[in-house]
């Protein structure tokens, strides 16, 4: 499995190649860590940082929180939340959906309704 | 399908092609001067808010219930503009859409009333990430007059210049994907390239006026023409959505939650020297505007015509900042300040 570090140092380094404002030290700059920190985190040698920072980070790199939380091993507040309501039935949902196509994982995502105009 | 993610509709195709997502938000931004000059485009000042008609059911209208979709409160006189965006797939292509979008049932692009279909001659809709953005009605080749909210049954709206009747309101949007063979031979192309809850009485909401949107102040923006062609759009597969628009108090009313303050005036943002922009892209060509909409009063005209002062700051404003942006990826170049 990809590592986080790996991921976000490609996305970065693929992001500056246009724009500058992407280097390692004004990204660091942007989420509020030192930039040594971060290289490290992008090393690998470090563990990735707290959901507050990957939630900052997400928009930065054009990514979706919730796959950066997961890359990092990590569950949004939110989902925590959720799932802590209702663990065993959340549990057994998602063991359950764990072989299912996406489009049928689609289809039980809450959907805008469309009604007569 | 639809959803609605963080104020914004994602439109999924999944069973024509895995990146076929298209992303709708609806923009703040400031309501230009309806004075007949032609404005530069004015900035993004965040999503509006947005929820399903289908979590407040007990406190809306019975016909909006039936519509389906969302809806998104505005202020009276307050613009918006539409910000498109795709999941670019590999080789940094968006998956192209064909978007249509009108305003209480009438396109924003021809002027003519709803229908599900595409159609070709003349083209009634946008594609998508061609035309990043929509801010208004087209009017004239390169010109569009601003999307600004008016209280429906006063006489403002687009749909009630043309129809005579004020009755659907809100925004309407449906997507078409293009084929997924197409798409993969556009994808083999590119490849190659690159091998380099309160409770409150129902009347209160149902009595109330629900919002339109009518023309507003001139803006260039070219809308271009489909440069793909008519066949490649997959007409078997589309989706689609009525967006309500209620005014602060009904907002405030069906969801318990305030309404975001109201957007700067163009006066006050200009006069802090904050950025104006203007858009290019000279590989595309622009459609020309249908006679209906460029017939339409604007706001001010049509106040005007009423004996009634429908905008306040109205006054023109003199942008000097002005920054430009290419279709590279909207990318912002700096301009003349």
């Amino acid at each position: 499995m990809k590592q986080f570090g790996d991921h976000i140092r490609k996305k970065r380094e693929t992001l500056r190649k246009d724009d500058k404002s992407f280097s390692l030290r004004q990204v660091a700059v942007r989420l509020g860590i030192e930039p040594a920190y971060l290289s490290k985190i992008e090393r690998n040698v470090f563990p990735p940082p707290s959901e507050e920072v990957i939630q900052k980070l997400a928009p930065m790199l054009d990514e979706d929180a919730d796959i950066l939380l997961a890359m990092a091993g990590k569950l949004s507040t939110d989902l925590q939340r959720i799932i802590l309501e209702r663990p065993t039935l959340f549990a057994e949902v998602i063991r359950e959906l764990k072989k299912a196509p996406n489009h049928a994982i689609l289809r039980i995502t809450r959907e805008v309704r469309d009604g007569k105009w | 399908m639809v959803e609605l993610k963080n104020n914004e509709l994602i439109f999924n195709f999944p069973q024509v092609h895995p990146h076929a997502s298209c992303r709708l938000d609806f923009q703040k931004t400031l309501r230009i001067p309806d004075d007949n000059r032609e404005y530069e485009l004015p900035p993004g000042l965040g999503s509006f808010a947005m929820e399903h008609t289908d979590d407040h059911v007990s406190k809306i209208p019975k016909d909006w219930s039936e519509h389906g979709g969302v809806f998104l409160p505005m202020y009276q006189s307050e613009a918006l503009w539409i910000n498109f965006s795709g999941a670019a797939g590999p080789y940094g292509r968006d998956y192209p859409f064909a978007v249509k979008i009108a305003t209480g049932k009438i396109n924003a692009v021809t002027g003519e009333s709803w229908s599900d279909k595409l159609v070709k001659n003349p083209q009634d809709y946008l594609v998508v990430p061609d035309q990043p953005w929509l801010d208004g009605y087209c009017v004239k080749k390169g010109l569009i007059r601003q999307f600004v909210a008016m209280p429906l049954g006063k006489g403002y709206t687009a749909e009630e210049q043309l129809t005579g009747e004020a009755t659907h309101g809100g925004l309407q949007v449906i997507v078409y994907p293009m084929k997924r063979e197409r798409y993969e031979a556009m994808q083999k192309e590119n490849r190659k390239m690159f091998s380099g809850d309160v409770c409150y009485s129902m009347n209160m909401v149902s009595e109330a006026l629900p919002m339109g949107l009518a023309p507003g102040g001139l803006m260039r923006q070219k809308i271009y023409e489909d440069e793909y062609g008519f066949d490649v759009w997959d007409q078997q597969h589309s989706s689609r959505c009525f967006i309500h628009i209620l005014n602060s108090s009904q907002w405030e009313t069906i969801t318990g939650r305030p309404v975001p303050g109201k957007s700067p005036s163009a006066t006050d943002y200009t006069q802090a020297g904050l950025p104006w922009f203007e858009y290019y892209n000279d590989k595309l060509n622009a459609i020309s505007g249908p006679e209906k909409l460029s017939g339409l009063d604007s706001v001010a005209a049509k106040g005007i015509k009423l004996g009634e002062e429908p905008l306040d700051q109205n006054d023109p404003v003199y942008p000097q900042n002005i920054q430009k942006l290419s279709s590279a990826k909207n990318q912002v170049t700096d301009g003349k300040w």
